[in-house]
């Protein structure tokens, strides 16, 4: 495999050094383009006090190509569906170069903040979510209870 | 005291006149703007697939004032999902003109206008490729002439 860009190396180090509030990202020790990566629920969303582990892949084209982020820990929100695969108009039409793991991350942050059931990837979340908000709202809590629980 | 010089070394330093038009009058840029927005490594410095520093890896400048090493911006716009856009801003992508750190970049972005506009062309004509590329170009003169020449860019070539 070739050597890993500059600025691959520069955003890992200040990953690391200047880490996003609620944010953690390290790359594997094999593939330092692979990371594991955990969001923290924001505050006030149904999310809070859940802690959600991800995973994100910096594809060869990075940063021509968007990274590649799932979802691991399981959550109930409309635009996230059971493979953990997200609805995020920065990953796929809208990704610019200008953009960066950590400013990805924090637009997956703050998807958990303001869920969008108008755009949805899971239907059956986004249904419930749109016919009975807070029943939506209170499931979710308890899949953040369940699922996204701090070790 | 007597100094005799035994050996001179001479020593040079260079780095990219990149003009900057901020609104405060001040000439200094922070170090976000010191850097490529896509690479994330100095103007100064290459890009990540280039060797050599200057000439061989130069700036471009655009419309919207953002830099980039042209490399950079050339890969960029070469993807689909670009659509012509600058990746700092989302304005359309687009040399500035007059400025002679521009001027060697000319052709090149004229290339790769005139590919996008024929792959596009080739979408809706595919019978008639050539016919369709010589139309390009007939046009792409046609937009140099009415701008003697000092641009290439024109909003009607870029596909989006």
């Amino acid at each position: 495999m070739a050597s890993l860009p500059k600025r691959i190396i520069k955003e890992t180090e200040r990953l690391a050094s200047d880490p996003v509030p609620g944010i953690s990202a390290e790359p594997h020790e094999d593939n330092l383009r692979y990371f594991a990566v955990t969001i923290e629920g924001p505050e006030e969303s149904p999310y809070e006090n859940g802690v959600f582990e991800l995973e994100l892949y910096l594809p060869d084209d990075y940063p021509m190509e968007a990274p590649k982020v799932r979802f691991l820990t399981r959550i109930y929100h409309p635009n996230i569906d059971r493979l953990g695969r997200i609805c995020l108009d920065v990953l796929k039409n809208n990704w610019s170069p200008a953009l960066q793991i950590r400013t990805v991350l924090l637009s997956i942050q703050a998807l958990l903040a303001s869920p969008n059931p108008n755009d949805p990837l899971a239907n059956d979340v986004a249904e419930e979510w749109i016919k009975n908000e807070e029943l939506a709202i209170s499931k979710a809590k308890e899949w953040t209870k369940l699922y996204a629980g701090k070790r | 005291m007597k100094v005799d010089i035994e050996e001179v070394h001479s020593v040079f330093a260079w780095t990219w006149h990149i003009p900057k038009d901020n609104k405060d009058g001040s000439l200094e840029a922070d170090d976000d703007d010191d850097v490529c927005g896509i690479c994330r490594a100095s103007y100064n410095a290459t890009c990540p697939s280039c060797k050599y520093p200057g000439d061989e890896c130069s700036l471009v400048v655009g419309e919207c004032n953002h830099n980039f090493h042209v490399h950079c911006i050339y890969r960029w716009l070469d993807t689909t999902t670009s659509k012509g856009l600058c990746p700092m801003c989302r304005q359309l992508f687009q040399l500035k003109r007059g400025l002679a750190i521009n001027d060697s970049q000319l052709e090149k972005f004229k290339e790769l206008q005139l590919r996008k506009r024929t792959n596009t062309a080739g979408e809706f004509a595919d019978e008639d490729d050539e016919e369709a590329i010589e139309r390009a170009m007939a046009q792409q003169d046609q937009a140099e002439v009415d701008d003697q020449g000092d641009v290439i860019m024109d909003q009607g070539l870029v596909v989006r």
